[in-house]
């Protein structure tokens, strides 16, 4: 379901459907409070509730459905502010965090990435999971999936390229309006 | 960080050979084998020396002390995991070095068969370590594992030396 579909979801009252959006979006506000904000968990957890009570509360205030994860970086981006700015002691406004930080980036491209891996076939996916993200050897996946271990860096190598296009063919489109 | 070298080695093959398609994809998993065998050397280095004070104290000790000797064997264990694992990455950069080698730009095949006898010459360092850590339990299937990757780094860079000879 994209994310369009799944904004008209909640707002048609699909319980499903929001359960959906924190499932897709509770690591990507998590982790742009902890690595981008460097908040600590506790103020991170008070981060992470009242974004998605906002995200509840002011669906209806978007104004293009295809761009809730914008909308929802915007929403934790200020939480996180306000939460930076009342451990210090000085007005959102005037607290200087640098928002360009290869972190947020870090955060935002990671994400990116787990989504166009999301749109790949099951096979790539699995793939790609078992030799960057729990570094299986080539023998283990050769042996788990019961294909030729010679093929394995190749068929890697093929899925990442599928993955590049996903990516490159998500850069190329247009941005959607943000609130 | 033989092995890690060996693969900045395969993925500098890739980056030239711009007319192969699983080029990107193939320097990709060389840079990641490249940093897995960075970080499992730091950590060789940091349980092995742990596996170090262990020893000292065990040959320190005047008495026989279960505890402290159990303690001892479960470092050693712990210091037998990192080169295991590195075994394996050998294993798996010499088998990209091959990809690279029949399938990557001509000029460079010969700095692939470089690359896969680095990756045999780590694979080898790192089983001889679960040896000698592991000590005399030759029954181990750790020491099967650690001698498989290491034979199949070997015939690799075996294969690739011969046909560039």
């Amino acid at each position: 379901m994209s994310d369009a579909e799944l904004v008209r979801a909640c707002r048609a009252g699909d319980p499903d459907a929001w359960n959906e959006v924190v499932e897709r979006y509770s690591r990507y506000v998590y982790a742009i409070a902890v690595r981008g904000f460097r908040l600590s968990d506790e103020d991170a957890e008070d981060v992470f509730q009242d974004v998605f009570t906002r995200i509840y509360t002011r669906l209806d205030s978007l104004r293009d459905d295809s761009a809730l994860r914008p909308w929802i970086a915007q929403l934790t981006r200020r939480r996180c502010l306000d939460a930076v700015s009342a451990r210090r002691e000085v007005p959102a406004d005037e607290v200087l965090v640098d928002e360009g930080s290869s972190d947020l980036s870090d955060v935002e491209e990671a994400f990116e990435v787990r989504e166009a891996l999301a749109t790949l076939p099951d096979a790539c996916q699995e793939i790609l999971d078992r030799f960057f993200t729990r570094d299986q050897s080539y023998k283990t996946i050769a042996d788990e999936l019961k294909i030729p271990s010679g093929t394995i860096a190749s068929r890697i190598a093929r899925c990442l390229s599928r993955l590049r296009d996903e990516l490159d063919g998500r850069n190329e489109a247009p941005d959607g309006s943000r609130e | 960080m033989t092995v890690a070298f060996a693969a900045r080695l395969v993925a500098m093959v890739a980056r030239c050979s711009p007319g192969w398609d699983e080029a990107p994809g193939v320097a990709a998993q060389a840079y990641a084998i490249g940093e897995r065998a960075v970080e499992l050397a730091h950590t060789d280095g940091r349980v092995w020396e742990d596996a170090l004070i262990a020893l000292r104290d065990a040959e320190a000790g005047a008495t026989e002390d279960p505890r402290r000797d159990f303690a001892l064997e479960q470092k050693l264990e712990a210091a037998a995991a990192a080169p295991l694992e590195i075994a394996s990455l050998g294993a798996d950069a010499a088998a990209l070095a091959a990809h690279a080698a029949e399938h990557g730009d001509g000029t460079y095949r010969a700095d692939a068969a470089a690359a896969a006898a680095l990756a045999a010459g780590g694979a080898t360092a790192a089983a001889h370590l679960v040896r000698v850590n592991l000590g005399i339990r030759t029954a181990d299937p750790r020491l099967a594992r650690a001698r498989a990757s290491e034979e199949a780094a070997h015939d690799v860079a075996a294969r690739l030396l011969e046909s560039h000879r």
